[in-house]
């Protein structure tokens, strides 16, 4: 059981986040106004992955620390972005604290997963499916960037509810 | 190197240097996030975005081949087009349903500067400011233009601007010779003398009458000024202003209304520039500085009430801090903008201007005591900002808002978006504007039109000869807008 999702978890996290770049890429855009803007949002992601990638190492590496809430706050700032109607007021701060959040807990979950064992078969099975998710992808007419955000939020979410439950199933059984 | 690579490693590190990171981004998060303009997908709007509209399409002008062809394309047609510069006027100038849109800003060179005859010819999707920064080194500046540099020329003659000059007379009055394109199709070069009054109609023809393609302007020195500032009460401006007019050592002069609840309309700042009779060949065009800690400031007077009166005290300290100062004049001529720009999402601000004669500006004032609350923190409609300017008297245009000569009020209205708010600002405007025409004024065309179609005939009475004329020189309505389907259709 605790293979199970130690086995597809992950995968699905990578894969979706990749697959869901462009889309979030296209928000990001949209928000930032200029490109200095732009770039600057994504350094201030660099900085804050390296700090979560390093806040995880500096815990001493245990095993399943706080993986479930990393993919439930991934989550829920996927579905912020997705499906809530800020006004454009107040879009930029939003999508600085994302961008610091997401970055965070990127850089978290990157370090965790290396500790994994199943870590390079995912490297490898992520770019073959990120690969084939992107053509049927192309052949899609784009609804609404926001629907694909909103779903792969919750996605996130069942993924950590997921953690959750087996953590506690994998305990009652010690 | 090691330290340094150890020191990186360390999580608060890497926490802090996210922290400076953020702040550095949300510095550089613009203060203007409103969209409008044509980047809205298939609706256009101008600066306050109030009347979003379908157009056609947008032509990017670049030469005056293709622009003939346009014109008499849509005469043949009957199609119809608008003319847009830099789209500050507010009240749908620049674009007609379904309509074509001339976007003029591409169409911008600097055709000729003659130092001797201190005189420019540009293209009229040129702004001010392109214009500033090709005269400025030659020590030369330009006659009239508004406070900031913000404007194309064509936008900005075709609605005959005002700005802080008191010694040039109307901006039409700076046009020594101008290049223009006939809704037929013609493009005919105009002189001063022109005999068909071509100028009388295009020149503040709101892009009725054709479109400008380039301008001859007469220029001034780059004189330095000093600033001098003062505050007064309200009821001692008009002989102020009279002592302004007669001192020919002032070029120009604006001033300032209190609206905040402590000294509503009472109490005045009054800015004058002092000629030093030295040209300036040297001094760099300012950039806009201090953009946050202004917006800063005016946000929390926009809020109304106690802030106000504390927004109209900072005014009092900035107001002295350039007193003395020295200041050139193309500086003068291009004020900061950037921290007016209004972002409370469900709210607009709007400008409006209403001009009264020089001599009945006290009894005016006492009126408009009586129309506008003193303290309007609690209510919708919000008056945050008066300016006052001089516009003098203009024979040139077919629809003048300065008979004689005129003080024009640059008013910044605040109100929501809902009907009931935009139908309250209507109504508060409306009666506005029947106390400035009790008084012998006029209102601003430019903007927002809340007036009603008695208002605008009392205000123009020249509107039928215009209406008229328009007939006969554009039988097609091969240009048209907003603002013209709104008065004179
Ligand atoms: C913040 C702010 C401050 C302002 N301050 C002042 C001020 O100090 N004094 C003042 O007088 N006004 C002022 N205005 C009003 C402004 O000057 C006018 O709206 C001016 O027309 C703006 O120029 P524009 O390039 O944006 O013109 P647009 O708004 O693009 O066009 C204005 C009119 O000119 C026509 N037009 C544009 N280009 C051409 C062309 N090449 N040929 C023929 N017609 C053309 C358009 O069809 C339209 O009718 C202000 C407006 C704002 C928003």
């Amino acid at each position: 059981m605790q293979n199970k999702s130690e086995r597809y978890i992950p995968l699905i996290v990578t894969v979706g986040q990749v697959v869901i770049f462009p889309y979030y890429i296209v928000w990001l855009k949209e928000v930032s106004f200029s490109y200095t803007l732009f770039a600057w949002l994504f350094a201030t992601f660099s900085f804050a992955a390296a700090w979560g990638y390093r806040f995880f190492q500096s815990r001493g590496e245990k095993p399943r620390s706080l993986i479930a809430s990393v993919y439930v706050a991934m989550g829920v700032v996927y579905i912020v972005v997705g499906y809530w109607k800020l006004p454009i007021e107040y879009l930029p701060y939003v999508a600085l604290m994302t961008q610091i959040i997401l970055g965070f807990l990127q850089g978290y979950f990157r370090a965790w997963h290396t500790k994994q064992r199943s870590y390079h078969v995912h490297a490898i099975n992520h770019y073959l499916i990120v690969g084939v998710i992107m053509i049927g992808l192309s052949f899609m007419k784009v609804v609404s960037p926001s629907i694909f955000l909103t779903v792969f939020g919750t996605i996130l979410c069942m993924c950590g509810m997921w953690e959750v439950v087996r953590g506690f199933d994998f305990k009652m059984m010690k | 190197m090691k330290g340094i690579t150890k020191f990186m490693k360390k999580p608060w590190f890497l926490g802090i240097l996210v922290f400076a990171m953020a702040i550095l981004v949300i510095w550089n998060i613009p203060i203007e996030k409103r969209k409008y303009g044509f980047s809205q997908s298939g609706l256009a709007t101008d600066y306050t975005g109030l009347l979003p509209e379908r157009i056609e399409k947008v032509v990017n002008v670049h030469n005056r081949n293709e622009l003939q062809r346009i014109v008499q394309e849509a005469n043949k047609k009957g199609k119809h087009i608008s003319i847009a510069g830099l789209q500050h006027s507010q009240g749908g100038h620049t674009y007609y349903k379904d309509g074509i849109v001339l976007d003029m800003r591409g169409f911008n060179r600097i055709v000729e500067i003659n130092k001797q005859a201190k005189i420019v010819r540009v293209e009229s999707g040129a702004s001010w400011e392109d214009v500033q920064e090709a005269v400025t080194p030659y020590g030369l500046a330009l006659q009239v233009t508004q406070s900031q540099s913000i404007f194309t020329i064509g936008g900005s003659l075709s609605v005959n601007a005002h700005g802080r000059d008191i010694r040039f007379g109307p901006m039409a009055e700076t046009v020594r010779e101008m290049t223009v394109l006939t809704p037929t199709g013609e493009i005919k070069q105009l002189t001063r003398d022109d005999t068909e009054e071509w100028t009388t109609y295009i020149l503040g023809g709101y892009g009725l009458f054709g479109v400008i393609l380039d301008v001859t302007l007469n220029l001034t020195e780059n004189e330095v000024y000093t600033i001098h500032t003062k505050k007064i009460e309200t009821e001692k401006y008009e002989s102020y202003l009279h002592r302004v007019l007669e001192n020919q050592n002032i070029a120009m002069h604006y001033a300032r209304i209190s609206v905040a609840p402590g000294t509503f309309l009472d109490e005045m700042y009054v800015i004058d520039y002092n000629k030093t009779k030295k040209q300036d060949k040297t001094t760099s065009l300012k950039e806009e500085e201090g953009v946050r800690v202004s917006k800063f400031a005016l946000d929390l007077g926009r809020k109304g009430g106690k802030l106000e009166d504390l927004f109209w005290e900072a005014q009092r300290l900035y107001i002295n801090s350039i007193d003395g100062k020295t200041i050139t004049r193309n500086n003068a001529m291009r004020s900061e903008s950037t921290f007016m720009e209004f972002t409370t999402p469900g709210r607009v601000e709007v400008l409006q201007e209403f001009f009264i004669p020089v001599d009945s500006y006290e009894e005016y004032m006492q009126s408009l005591k009586d129309l506008l609350p003193h303290n309007d923190q609690d209510e919708d409609f919000k008056v945050h900002n008066i300016t006052v300017r001089y516009a003098a008297k203009d024979n040139m245009t077919s629809l003048p808002y300065a008979k004689e000569d005129m003080l024009g009020l640059v008013i910044l209205v605040q109100h929501g978006l809902k009907e009931k708010e935009i139908a309250h600002a209507k109504t508060m405007i409306q009666k506005w504007t029947d106390v400035t025409l009790q008084y012998g004024g006029t209102y601003y065309l430019p903007y927002y039109p809340y007036q009603t179609k008695e208002q605008f005939k009392e205000s123009y009475p020249n509107w039928k000869s215009f209406k008229k004329q328009k007939a006969e020189r554009d039988p097609n309505e091969v240009f048209v807008n907003l603002f013209y389907d709104h008065y004179m259709k």
